[in-house]
């Protein structure tokens, strides 16, 4: 089973070497004279207004939320699509009774304005 | 050493440096990032141990979802890491106490004594065609269908409390909305008037345009 992950080993490092081989060359060849204006800032030319932190909507914290678990049950459908064939009914009620439980908190999420935007 | 043993060793190398990275580097989005690493490296184990579908999917959901959403919260919330720092000699001790109690716990159901080739025997080896996928899917949706309805329960209990912890109605005066059907339904002559007048004679501004330049 291994061998047929090999290409995807070899993918892996060669992908590995093109971000990292610039990188080093640039610290290795280019050259480095660091002075107080260049380390400095630089924000369209004025001084930064303020840290670049803030306190933002808690709704896009939210969105990525519910984004995941949803993204989750994805995960579950995947190996249950392969092996639909051989679990038969019994299968395809456990998907439904699990799908038909996030479908109550999709209609909660729904109902409630949570995937409104005001 | 094998060909597989140094891709095993390498890679659990490299998920134990940045594990060890992300618990002491300052800067928490660096953090987040040495995280990503450790899961990708994981990952990489998890399929050297033929496990390759949830190596996939730790990598789809935790590296992809997960820590995306981490980072996310990390770059944008306002974090004051001096005061993070405050106190920190003073909750050491109960810090030390906690860390090596969970230790503990994790010596006693993942050490030597319930590991190893003599307690689990050599693990079975799958020849090319084999498929993970296939084995989980048979085993989770029929032997371990109880596990499976508890993972969308709490799922469920997932979206409730993220919306019950974040959901904020804005006061009505803030909020703008477009009322499509309206939009659709409005006709010109609801919005042009054609209004009678007497011409307005205004006074002559000679002098003023000069003031201004």
């Amino acid at each position: 089973m291994l061998e047929n992950y090999l290409p995807i080993l070899v993918f892996v490092v060669l992908g590995v070497l093109f971000g990292v081989g610039p990188l080093l060359m640039s610290f290795v060849l280019a050259p480095n004279k660091p002075d107080a204006e260049k380390n400095s800032p630089y924000e369209c030319g004025f001084e930064p207004f303020e840290d670049s932190r803030m306190k933002f909507d808690v709704r896009f914290y939210l969105v990525a939320i519910l984004f995941i678990i949803f993204d989750l049950e994805i995960a579950f459908l995947f190996p249950w699509a392969i092996v639909l064939d051989e679990i038969g009914l019994f299968g395809l009620l456990s998907m439904a009774v699990f799908l038909s439980l996030l479908v109550v908190g999709f209609i909660y999420e729904w109902r409630k304005g949570a995937l409104e935007w005001e | 050493m094998t060909f597989e043993q140094l891709i095993f060793y390498i890679l659990a190398a490299i998920a134990v440096i940045s594990s060890l990275m992300m618990i002491s580097v300052n800067n928490p989005v660096k953090a987040a990032l040495w995280l990503v690493l450790a899961f990708i490296a994981t990952a990489g184990v998890w399929i050297t141990a033929q496990a390759e579908f949830l190596g996939i999917v730790l990598i789809l959901v935790y590296a992809g979802a997960v820590m995306v959403l981490f980072l996310f919260v990390v770059m944008m919330l306002d974090i004051n890491l001096v005061k993070l720092k405050e106190g920190f000699i003073r909750y050491l001790p109960i810090g030390v106490l906690a860390a090596l109690g969970i230790f503990a716990l994790m010596y006693m159901v993942l050490g030597p004594n319930n590991f190893g080739m003599d307690v689990t025997g050599e693990p079975v080896r799958f020849d090319a065609n084999h498929s993970n996928t296939t084995m989980i899917g048979l085993a989770l949706y029929t032997v371990h269908v109880y596990a499976f309805i508890l993972a969308a329960v709490l799922l469920l209990v997932g979206i409730v409390a993220a919306i019950a912890l974040t959901i904020r109605r804005r006061p009505p005066h803030e909020v703008k909305y477009q009322n499509i059907d309206k939009q659709v339904k409005t006709q010109a002559r609801d919005r042009f008037e054609m209004i009678k007048m007497q011409p307005v004679k205004e006074k002559p501004v000679e002098n003023k345009k000069e003031e201004d330049e």
